[in-house]
């Protein structure tokens, strides 16, 4: 029996490496995957706070996560491309016209 | 004979039919809206004449017909509701002056048909429509039971005066005089208005006549020593009396609201005649006389109201000598003449007061219709230097007009002079007890001279010498409809002054004084509206000098010798085939008299050079201070915004750095606050 | 149901005319709009109602519903109506009504969604009146603002971004302090209310009032929530020195929009002061009497000052509406029966009166294309008819007799003369000066524009106006010589239901 604490710095530490990817990288694509890693470390704590509770609320959730993930995924490529036709590049600095 | 006054609404309602009429299908009417006027003030005079026999046969009516509203008001002296209605109250007085007023409007409707229709006028739906207007918005004053319905009317006859003064709205002078009228007015109306609240406010009631009137009340309110609304009852009877004297100053032109009716002469002739001189220029000093039971209880307002009519009489009659058009010497002589009115009720004269408005009413209407066939004949050309030489060619046009300048003047045995003595003689006894009255006494002696002066300064321009233009020569001939009404009226300046032969009654001792009976309720009356209650009201002391007799005779002999002298100076300086102006003699005094003492001047300068100019600062107030505040709000905040808005820089690993950073920061926050470190 | 029959006529109407074609959609609206005439009317003569709705009154049309609970407090589907909120339903069911039909000649793009967002404002102004409870209420009120919003800045005139974005920032802004005045009034009465239903906050005011809230006393509560209330209404009025959206919202509004900003949405200030200030807060009234009466002699006087120094005709009616609101204030604040009925009769009868105005202002743009005094002369000479109602207007505001104009004024002197606040006739005489200043800039304008030898700066033919234009104008000017001829039409069930509120004030 691997206790919870363990479970929670695993989700930690990949949530951390998602946030670093977010914060430093340029490219749309890895942004991308860096969402899906924080995204993924809420998964980790949710099926791991359902463990140790004994019920089923959180895997239940974390089912919806992954589904949201999915469609997310989806919504985020078609941007991506979006991005990609009228910019040429996929570096999420360029683009600033959607500010004031 | 208690039915007659079951039909004493339809006085005022049939002119309002032809107004409606004459509005509506004037256009296709064949005289466009002549007949029906001229149908529905024939009815009017007839209906009139049946109150007046009603009343002559010893019954009066007071109702109300119609309530306009009602409520709870708690008022000063502690009545707790109030009902605004509509009433006719048919008492000698009113029952006169619907004749008069109806007469004069009948006349005027049929004179219209020779001076209007037969000059290829257009909007004369419009102009008929304005007549039945006024004369049933005149009518329903004179016989309102209260002050608020002769407020109403009063305003609406003030209407009919600016949309009739306007009629020639195509020019640039009559829209303005037109707007001069109604703004002067107004003003009074202004000071009216705050008289007829205030007195609603105070004694819970607006009837003149009954034991619920606030006459009544004000009487009972003075003899309790009542304070209302923190004065002494008798000083608060005074200040609202004066106030609603206001409207009656603006109304019938008196000083110093005189300046609209000289230009209220850009009407229509017959305009000037029925509304400018006859009837609603009266309507003020017909109020004055229609309350008299409350200026009674005041003497202070009563010298007022006397001493601002001796004035007005003067100093109205000094700026009719030099004017040069018809119209213009007859407008300054009607606002003189009501100024005698005023003074005749100021002293406590209510007979000589009404007696001088019926007359004037029927020699003064003569007089501008006179004036209006003189224009007729002069192709409408109204300077009386143009003119002359009238006499031999407009035979009736003379007679008539001659008989109304004597009148005007006040020669016996015309109808101005009985009244216009009267008048005089009333003054005099109060004045030689009162020095106020006596002074306002002097000033309407002295006018005497000049009334005769213009007056016939104006006859023997027009109708005597030789004629100075080609239309002078060959004047337009007049129709019958232009010289029945001054026929009529003619005759009635001649004989009107019978009503009242009050000299002759104190020298000969006989009792025909019919006029002083009749507004003492001898026939029928209503009770404390008579002369007699008034009287018993009066606090004014009389003297005479040696006896009555002679006091009567010097008076008389006075006016007459200042009459007979004015008219004297007339005939000596311009019964001339050539006459020549003699303007220049007067030297500065003649330019400040042609200039109306600068009355106008003053009072264009209180619009225009104060007014304008104040709202112009309010507006640049407004527009800079108050509305720059608020641009300013919108400034400051678009100005904080555009450097709140540089967060936004629309790079997405910015936001989400600041996301983490404001997680942080709470959970610190957080942290500290709930102390886990 | 008859009030959501009205509503959802007009709601339902609205979005019908959105989806019309733009060649019917003024006549289809007009048809629409007939029907809320015909039940308001009907609503006018079956009103079985009495006293006040706030106070114990017998509500008519009333139907009340739970709708959300809120922590403690209950919000309702709560509307009925009284006798001051009947005639101002009336009022605007017409006047919208007539709007419309004015609105056939000026506007002629996007008619659909025009006419749509016409019958849009009315469907919510109608809520306005007819609700009673704060929420309802607050929601309705709102949504006044934002079709009309999008009516002066789609359809207005060259400035019409600026004028259209200060009209709602500026109302939006006294809304929200009005709204946390009101909400911290009822958070201040404890556990008195369980509901946001206006009776229930009424009756708990006049019987024990707040108890105190965010370190505020219970009369220092109160008198901050009516000074706050007060400031939030009187934006809306307006009363100076708040005034300064309107005339900028009035010269650019097309006319129709400027009708229904005069006639209807300037009175939802008046009545909601009615309601609120002057319903709950009997002793505040009485404690700023005067400071409220003085604020009340500045707006009528200042108003017309202004007025009197404009050039636009638009600008002049604009300002002189500040001025007639003054009135308002001054009978509101005179809480006498003829007062308080008075100003509430000024509500009706300036709704019909400068919606005239403003109409045969905009007939006359319609002909010349301008509106400066300067630019025109002799109109009268071109368009007789629509001059004449002109005029007929512009002595109905002058408060000519047998009007309507009149009655209201006389009434609110009446009642403010004898009012029992200090100086009360100084303050009523001093405010009546206005009627002087009203013929004055009236007449003075009537006389440069419209009289005169025939003068047009802009190059247009002028021609008589077509009848659909001048239809609205004749009834409007019959309702006001009847309303004039005959005040007891609807002042008896006015101060049917004002007695109630000044009862309260001996409390």
């Amino acid at each position: 029996m691997i206790g919870v604490e363990y479970y929670v710095l695993l989700s930690m530490a990949v949530f951390s490496i998602g946030l670093v990817g977010v914060l430093t990288r340029r490219n749309a694509l890895t942004f991308l995957m860096s969402v899906e890693l924080m995204l993924n470390a809420a998964n980790i704590n949710l099926i791991a706070f359902a463990f140790y509770h004994g019920n089923l609320t959180g895997q239940v959730f974390a089912l919806f996560t992954m589904a949201l993930a999915a469609a997310e995924v989806a919504v985020g490529l078609g941007i991506i491309l979006v991005l990609y036709r009228n910019f040429r590049d996929i570096d999420v600095t360029v683009p600033t016209t959607m500010r004031w | 004979m208690e039915g007659a006054f079951s039909y004493a609404p339809a006085i005022a309602a049939f002119p309002l039919v032809a107004f409606v009429v004459a509005l509506a299908f004037g256009k296709w009417l064949p005289k466009k809206g002549a007949i029906p006027g001229i149908a529905a003030t024939a009815a009017s005079l007839l209906f009139s004449l049946w109150m007046l026999v009603a009343v002559a046969s010893g019954e009066t009516y007071h109702e109300t017909l119609y309530e306009w509203t009602a409520g709870e008001a708690a008022s000063e002296v502690g009545a707790d509701g109030i009902a605004f209605s509509f009433g006719l109250l048919i008492d000698p007085l009113s029952a006169l002056m619907l004749v008069i007023v109806s007469l004069v409007a009948f006349l005027v409707h049929v004179f219209s048909l020779g001076y209007m229709n037969a000059e290829g006028e257009t909007g004369l739906p419009r102009y008929y429509a304005g007549l039945g207007l006024f004369t049933f918005s005149m009518l329903a004053f004179v016989y309102a039971d209260n002050l608020l319905m002769a407020f109403m009317f009063f305003e609406l006859v003030g209407l009919c005066s600016y949309l009739l003064i306007g009629f020639w709205f195509r020019t640039r002078s009559a829209p303005s005089a037109a707007k001069k009228a109604f703004l002067v007015t107004r003003f009074g109306d202004y000071f009216f208005l705050i008289g007829v609240v205030a007195i609603a406010a105070t004694f819970g009631t607006l009837q003149f006549a009954g034991d619920q009137s606030f006459v009544a009340a004000a009487e009972t309110a003075i003899d309790d020593g009542a304070t209302l609304f923190g004065f002494d009852a008798e000083t608060w009877v005074t200040i609202t009396g004066l106030l609603v004297l206001g409207g009656v100053l603006g109304k019938s032109a008196q000083f110093p609201f005189h300046t609209w009716l000289p230009d209220a002469m850009e009407g229509p002739t017959t305009v000037s005649a029925l509304i400018h001189a006859a009837t609603m220029v009266a309507a003020g000093v017909y109020l004055v006389a229609r309350m008299f039971g409350y200026y009674a209880l005041s003497p202070t307002a009563l010298a007022i109201i006397a001493f601002v009519g001796g004035f007005t009489a003067l100093f109205a009659a000094t700026m009719g000598v030099v004017k040069d058009d018809i119209k213009q010497v007859l407008a300054y002589s009607t606002i003189s003449q009501y100024g005698y009115m005023m003074l005749g009720l100021g002293v406590g004269g209510y007979v000589a007061g009404v007696f001088h408005l019926m007359n004037h009413a029927f020699f003064k209407a003569l007089l501008f219709l006179g004036a209006g066939a003189v224009i007729i004949l002069m192709h409408h050309e109204q300077d009386m230097w143009k003119m002359g030489g009238l006499k031999d060619k407009a035979p009736v046009t003379y007679w008539t007009f001659l008989a109304g300048a004597l009148a005007l003047a006040g020669i016996i045995p015309f109808s101005g002079f009985w009244s216009k003595d009267e008048i005089l003689y009333d003054a005099i006894i109060v004045g030689l007890e009162e020095p106020v009255i006596l002074a306002a006494y002097a000033m309407g002696l002295v006018a005497v001279f000049f009334t005769g002066f213009y007056t016939f300064r104006m006859v023997f321009l027009t109708f005597h010498g030789e004629p100075r233009s080609e239309a002078a020569e060959d004047p337009h001939p007049v129709g019958w409809s232009v010289k029945f009404p001054l026929i009529v009226l003619g005759l009635l300046a001649l004989v009107a002054g019978v009503a009242n032969l009050a000299p002759v009654a104190k020298l000969a001792n006989v009792d025909i004084t019919f006029l002083e009976h009749w507004l003492d309720g001898e026939y029928g009356a209503i009770e404390g509206l008579t002369y007699g209650a008034y009287g018993e009201l009066l606090a004014y002391e009389t003297g005479v000098i040696g006896t009555e007799q002679q006091t009567v005779l010097i008076a008389a002999g006075l006016s007459l010798l200042l009459a007979f002298s004015g008219a004297g100076l007339a005939w000596k300086l311009y019964n001339a085939p050539e006459p020549v102006a003699h303007k220049e003699r007067l030297g500065s005094a003649g330019t400040v008299v042609e200039d109306n003492y600068y009355q106008d001047e003053y009072q264009v300068w209180l619009a225009e050079g104060v007014t304008l100019p104040l709202a112009r600062v309010a507006d640049r107030f407004d527009q800079t201070v108050i509305d720059g505040l608020v641009n300013g709000v919108s400034s400051a905040s678009l100005f904080s915004s555009s450097w709140v808005k540089r967060i936004q820089t629309g790079i997405v690993t910015n936001y989400a750095a600041l996301i983490v950073a404001g997680f942080v920061a709470l959970l610190l926050g957080l942290g500290l606050y709930g102390g886990w470190f | 149901m008859m009030i959501e029959a009205l509503i959802a006529v007009a709601l339902v109407g609205a979005l019908v005319t959105f989806v019309a074609p733009n060649r019917v959609a003024g006549k289809l609206a007009f048809a629409i709009s007939l029907v809320p005439v015909a039940l308001s009317l009907w609503l006018f003569t079956a009103f079985d109602g009495s006293g006040n709705a706030l106070l114990d009154g017998t509500l008519a049309f009333e139907s009340h519903y739970e709708w959300i609970q809120l922590g403690e407090y209950t919000i309702s589907w709560f509307v009925g109506l009284d006798g001051i909120s009947l005639p101002l339903v009336v009022l605007t069911t017409i006047l919208t009504s007539l709007a419309i039909m004015s609105s056939w000649t000026p506007i002629d793009e996007r008619e659909s969604q025009f006419y749509g967002l016409v019958l849009f404002i009315e469907a919510s102004l109608i809520g306005v009146f007819a609700a009673l409870d704060f929420f309802l209420w607050f929601i309705f009120w709102e949504a006044v603002l934002i079709p009309m919003y999008l009516l002066i800045g789609i359809w207005g005139g060259p400035r019409r971004k600026y004028a259209a974005i200060k009209f709602f920032v500026y109302t939006n802004v006294a809304s929200l302090l009005m709204f946390g005045a009101f909400i911290a009034l009822v958070f201040g009465l404890g556990d008195a209310v369980t509901s946001f239903a206006l009776p229930e906050v009424t009756d708990a005011m006049l019987n024990g009032g707040p108890e105190g809230f965010f370190g505020l006393e219970g009369t220092t509560l109160a008198s901050v929530v009516f000074v706050a209330l007060f400031i939030g209404f009187a934006v809306k009025v307006p009363v100076v020195p708040f005034h300064t959206w309107l005339p900028d919202a009035h010269v650019e509004a097309p006319t129709p929009a400027s009708v229904l900003l005069a006639g209807v949405l300037l009175k939802m200030g008046t009545y909601a002061l009615l309601r609120f200030n002057f319903t709950m807060f009997p002793d505040q009234v009485e404690a700023y009497a005067v400071p409220i009466a003085a604020i009340a002699v500045i707006s009528v006087i200042y108003g017309a000052m202004l007025a009197l120094a404009q050039t636009d005709l638009k600008r002049i009616v604009a300002y002189s509406s500040v001025s007639s609101m003054g009135y308002v204030i001054l009978g509101l604040i005179a809480y006498t029966q003829f007062g308080v009925g008075g100003a509430t009769f000024q509500m009706v009868s300036h709704g019909l009166i400068s919606g005239l105005m403003f109409m045969a202002v905009g007939v006359i743009y319609n002909a010349t294309h301008t509106r400066l005094v300067t630019d025109m002369s002799g109109i009268a000479d071109r368009m007789p008819v629509a001059v004449g109602i002109l005029v007929a207007g512009a002595f109905g505001y002058m408060g000519l007799p047998l009007m309507s104009g009149f009655a209201a004024e006389y009434f609110i002197f009446f009642g403010a003369f004898g009012a029992d606040f200090a100086y009360a006739p100084l303050f009523t005489g001093l405010a009546m000066f206005g009627i002087v200043l009203v013929a004055g800039y009236l007449l003075f304008a009537l006389q440069r524009t419209v009289f005169g030898p025939y003068r047009l700066e802009t190059d247009y033919e002028v021609s008589r106006a077509p009848l659909h234009d001048l239809a609205p104008m004749f009834v409007l000017l019959g309702l006001i010589i009847a309303l004039g001829v005959a005040p007891d039409l609807i002042f008896e069930m006015i101060t049917d239901a004002v007695d109630p509120i000044l009862e309260g004030g001996d409390l």
